[in-house]
């Protein structure tokens, strides 16, 4: 696909100037995640939600920003120094290095190697050493619980994860990202075809991405009624800004991947193209707002009785059913 | 040319890496050079065409691996707060055995390259080449592999439970 795909002929300059497109247009979407998730969960309670700065509060987020990048930057005296100023930037670096392989519409990707979607679960598998340091180099008990809690809950959520993203490759017989999308062309999204394990494994992964991105009903890490704040705790100002957009820009990347495994990528009625895929990608991001403003939180043991005992068997049964699916073809 | 500079960057990195993993005096620090040195590995791996061996090192190992074991330095209040102290004894020794494997490994890979039992570059990254290899040739010993992970997750939970139910 890459050979052909090449919008600007040398791959170098592609990269370049395709990952300056996604990575702006990324964040631009995680800053407007912000003001959508505050008017909708307004809205759900019957406010009106952020109203004061541009019209219907749509500059808030560039007022956040300028709040958050005037406040001190304060760094307890306990703290490990060198990781407590690292972790933060890690944290966005490593949802910023998956949106490298997720292509937005044919040629609208950075690189497509042939292990693109490995590699983007690789990447994200590692945000928990990030998140983790943060936590560790506060020097502070519920930062620490926090860590202890975002480490257990992403190294089991990997496992179904991974299995639910095994679907769509058993299916295709490929890790390419554009080869997956090629193979649900004519409206046979992996989602709804082949009707069973497809759609299972839709709900697997989105659940399991879910709570690799710390949201509620998983946002266990975090749990502001009994942890402060998670590892967030002793973090200010713009560094603080920085976990807040790695969380969103992680969620976003979810929904993207839930978009291009399942549900067709870039192809649908009509013209195929990127307004399919962010419209799909906004859609299943805007049903993970809807869910964390309607949902309560599960408790650690909860969640870990679920990833062990429903989740994890579910993957294997639908890896195993659609590799038959396949062979019987 | 560009991919010579990358090699020249993921191996500097891999070493100083290396170098900090051995010599940090704490636990943690040790434990995030060391994630640091599999990166730069998987890195390595990518340059070497071995695109499907780079992202299950990224996974397994960074992404598993490390992870676990900041559980356990976490969870263990003993470790969490030693400082490791390092003895300066056995330098000549050390080093001495560093240059005996640095040569023996060297040798090795010499000889198999001329006698052509080296893998090719290129045909590693292919998936479905090395799925069918491990899946389908070498079936016997990666299964007798898996069951011998089985028996030492068995093993683990058995010596971890204090109390018969």
């Amino acid at each position: 696909m890459m050979e052909g795909g090449l919008l600007f002929g040398n791959p170098w300059l592609h990269g370049l100037i395709m990952g300056v497109i996604v990575l702006s247009g990324a964040m631009g979407v995680a800053a407007y995640a912000v003001w959508f998730e505050r008017k909708f969960a307004a809205r759900m309670q019957n406010r009106p939600g952020p109203t004061e700065v541009g019209y219907g509060g749509l500059l808030q987020p560039i007022a956040d920003l300028l709040k958050l990048l005037q406040k001190e930057h304060l760094i307890p005296r306990s703290a490990d120094r060198p990781l407590f100023n690292l972790a933060p930037v890690l944290v966005v670096i490593a949802p910023l290095a998956t949106l490298a392989v997720i292509p937005f519409g044919p040629g609208l990707v950075g690189t497509d190697p042939s292990i693109g979607l490995l590699f983007a679960l690789a990447i994200s598998s590692l945000m928990v050493i990030p998140v983790w340091m943060a936590g560790w180099a506060s020097n502070n008990k519920y930062a620490l619980l926090g860590a202890m809690r975002a480490a257990a809950q992403a190294i089991s959520y990997e496992i179904p994860l991974l299995l639910a993203a095994m679907v769509p490759i058993v299916l295709t017989g490929s890790f390419r990202v554009g080869d997956i999308v090629a193979a649900q062309e004519g409206g046979r999204w992996f989602a709804f075809w082949p009707p069973g394990p497809g759609f299972f494994a839709f709900l697997l992964f989105f659940f399991a991405s879910l709570a690799e991105s710390n949201r509620i009903p998983f946002d266990i890490p975090e749990a502001e009624s009994e942890l402060v704040a998670g590892v967030t705790t002793e973090y200010s100002g713009m560094i603080f800004g920085l976990i807040y957009l790695a969380e969103y820009l992680h969620t976003f990347i979810a929904s993207a991947l839930a978009a291009l495994l399942f549900l067709g990528g870039w192809q649908g009625p009509g013209p195929d193209g990127i307004h399919w895929m962010l419209l799909k990608s906004l859609l299943v991001f805007a049903v993970i707002f809807w869910i964390r403003w309607s949902w309560l939180r599960y408790r650690s043991d909860q969640l870990m009785a679920m990833c062990w005992k429903i989740f994890l068997p579910l993957g294997l049964v639908l890896v195993m059913a659609s590799a038959i699916w396949v062979q019987l073809r | 040319m560009l991919e010579w500079i990358a090699f020249v960057i993921l191996g500097l990195s891999l070493l100083l890496a290396g170098r900090m993993v051995v010599v940090s005096r704490d636990l943690v620090h040790s434990v995030l050079w060391l994630a640091v040195a599999l990166v730069s590995t998987a890195g390595l791996f990518i340059t070497l065409n071995a695109e499907f061996l780079a992202a299950v090192q990224i996974l397994l190992y960074t992404g598993g691996v490390i992870t676990l074991m900041l559980f356990g330095i976490m969870l263990t209040r003993r470790l969490a707060t030693a400082r490791v102290e390092h003895g300066s004894s056995g330098r000549v020794r050390g080093g001495v055995l560093a240059l005996a494997t640095f040569a023996l490994v060297t040798v090795a890979v010499r000889q198999a390259s001329r006698s052509g039992h080296l893998i090719q570059t290129g045909t590693l990254g292919d998936t479905k080449a090395l799925g069918s290899l491990v899946l389908r040739d070498l079936m016997l010993p990666f299964e007798a592999l898996s069951v011998l992970l089985l028996a030492a997750m068995i093993g683990a939970i058995v010596l971890a439970r204090k109390v018969d139910p």
